[in-house]
């Protein structure tokens, strides 16, 4: 059946500096879901938005990336833009450019301003607050009018109040998008209240649920490894 | 920005016209140096070319020069004086420029400002030059007491040879911003830039920034020298867009006053493809990301003024 903007990620095993870091990933988004990826550091969660983004020091060793029933695996990053493929990154990098110049340069789509009018007239990240910085990355992302977008640890460095705020402002600009969470503390998730959870460690998905309280407790009462041996893994 | 067509001194080729401004006054260089025997003193030795400006009274426009090479195999030597009274705030949007790309100009100028106490002066320079155009200058910078200067410097068109000299003299209690953008296209670029903190309390700043692109050879020294207890700070960043490419940056720092205190700064690198794909995944092409990053190395768009045209001082970059 033809999918309107899902994404479809099947058997996916990637690697970067001649080290697997993703093994054997399948995973299917549909359009207007929430799904979040949880793991430890390290576990490759990163890996997975900079794999679906096509960053090409991340190279594909198997598998395919479909989007929309394209297969995207050898677009380039700006194809993948295009398709509406967005991502707020954890540390993105600062740029000697003024975010209102930015924004008139990438945004498909207008967007209120009020809520970084102090942030329109300096370079883009440099010397941003951690609030300020997802708030920006935030609002490029909603004026480029995504399909899918992915937030790289959007709780950290947030503290409850602003993570709050800004996931307020997630929910309700990009409620037309399907969304993947990636996060390792789960503080977000109250705010998201994602359809479908999944637990990345050491590359794979090894856990996935559409009742993310039930994996959240899990893991806060007993860790990541616990999710190794844990019999409350349901296959959607 | 003032009417296009009233550029106060418009030089072209060897020609030049004026308009008045009150409480300023404007003459040829020469004219100056025949009329008033009080200036003599500023300059070397009589003026062919070149302007005079002398204000006495805040102006309420921005005054606005051009110095334009408008015909094939030109020589300019122009030798400039702007005299900034005490207590009097001028704005100058000064412009030195080729009209067409191959006119094979040759452009010698010399410029000395100089700023009395109290007083402040924003001077935006802009120069455009042609492929095969020459060009050599050198500006003295001379703030006396309480006076600031901030000093803007562009140059989008580089010729095939450019040697700059800018030297900076800073009194007690001064303050000066001088700020250089270049983006060199195949040239051969030269930079000395000289900051000389003589008076306490004076504060220096002179920054550099440099964009090297097809086979440019860009050699910047930019050097702050304390003779008394001012603060200075120097730096100059370089991006390279090219593998032919060469920039040098020297940031130095001559120090002799313990209570002094210098810093500097320097790198020079190509864009970071970190913040290439994050453009990219903004939706850039590779092409429009670096044109996006090498638009903010640049600084601020401005509107300059060139023969009576308004353009962007971007334009051509």
């Amino acid at each position: 059946m033809f999918n309107l903007n899902s994404l479809d990620i099947k058997n996916l095993s990637v690697e970067i500096d001649n080290k697997i870091v993703l093994k054997n990933i399948n995973l299917t988004i549909n359009n207007g879901e929430k799904h979040v990826l949880l793991g430890p550091n390290a576990s490759g969660k990163s890996s997975l938005l900079y794999s679906l983004m096509g960053f090409p020091n991340y190279k594909i060793k198997s598998g395919t990336i479909f989007f929309n029933n394209t297969n995207i695996s050898n677009l380039t990053i700006e194809q993948r833009a295009w398709l509406g493929i967005a991502a707020i990154y954890q540390n993105p990098p600062e740029i000697s450019i003024k975010l209102s110049k930015l924004l008139s340069t990438i945004s498909k789509k207008k967007i209120n301003l009020s809520k970084i009018n102090n942030l329109l007239d300096r370079d883009v990240n440099v010397g941003f607050s951690g609030g300020e910085r997802k708030l920006s990355e935030l609002m490029q992302v909603v004026s480029l009018n995504p399909n899918f977008v992915m937030l790289d640890e959007f709780d950290a460095g947030l503290d409850v109040e602003n993570l709050k705020n800004l996931s307020f402002i997630a929910n309700q600009e990009l409620s037309n998008s399907s969304v993947l969470l990636i996060t390792h503390r789960g503080k977000a998730l109250k705010f998201f209240n994602p359809d479908f959870v999944h637990v990345l460690l050491d590359g794979k998905i090894i856990c996935s649920s559409n009742n993310w309280k039930k994996i959240w407790n899990t893991i806060k009462e007993d860790g990541y490894e616990r999710c190794k041996k844990c019999a409350l893994s349901s296959k959607r | 920005m003032n009417d296009a067509k009233n550029v106060h001194y418009l030089q072209k080729d060897n020609d030049y016209r004026i308009i008045k401004e009150p409480g300023i006054l404007i003459l040829s260089s020469n004219e100056a140096y025949l009329t008033l025997p009080w200036c003599r003193k500023y300059f070397q030795k009589e003026p062919t070319e070149g302007y005079f400006i002398y204000i006495t009274k805040t102006p309420k426009k921005t005054l606005l020069t051009n110095t334009l090479i408008c015909s094939s195999n030109i020589v300019q030597s122009p030798t400039n004086l702007i005299i900034i009274e005490e207590n009097i705030s001028a704005k100058l949007y000064n412009t030195c420029a080729s009209t067409k790309p191959n006119l094979n100009g040759k452009h010698f100028g010399q410029t000395k400002i100089i700023v009395k106490n109290n007083a402040s002066l924003t001077l935006n320079h802009f120069q455009n030059w042609g492929k095969k155009d020459t060009v050599v200058s050198q500006t003295d910078l001379i703030l006396n007491q309480n006076s600031e200067v901030v000093f803007n410097q562009k140059c989008s068109n580089v010729p095939k040879l450019l040697k700059m000299t800018n030297r900076n003299f800073l009194a007690e209690n001064t303050s000066l911003n001088y700020l250089t953008h270049l983006l060199s296209n195949s040239g051969n670029i030269k930079i000395y830039d000289d900051t000389y903190l003589n008076g306490e309390k004076s504060k220096g700043i002179s920054r550099i920034r440099l964009i090297g692109k097809k086979n440019s050879n860009i050699y910047a020294r930019s050097r702050m020298i304390a003779n008394t207890s001012g603060t200075g700070h120097v730096d100059c960043m370089g991006l390279l867009l090219d593998q032919n490419s060469i920039i040098t940056a020297i940031p130095e720092l001559i120090n002799k006053n313990k209570e002094a205190s210098l810093t500097h700064e320097a790198s020079i690198g190509k864009i970071s493809d970190e913040i290439l794909y994050y453009l990219r995944s903004r939706g850039l092409t590779e092409d429009q990301a670096i044109d996006l990053v090498v638009n903010g190395f640049l600084g601020e768009d401005e509107k300059i003024i060139i023969d009576g045209n308004l353009v962007s001082s971007k334009e051509f970059m």
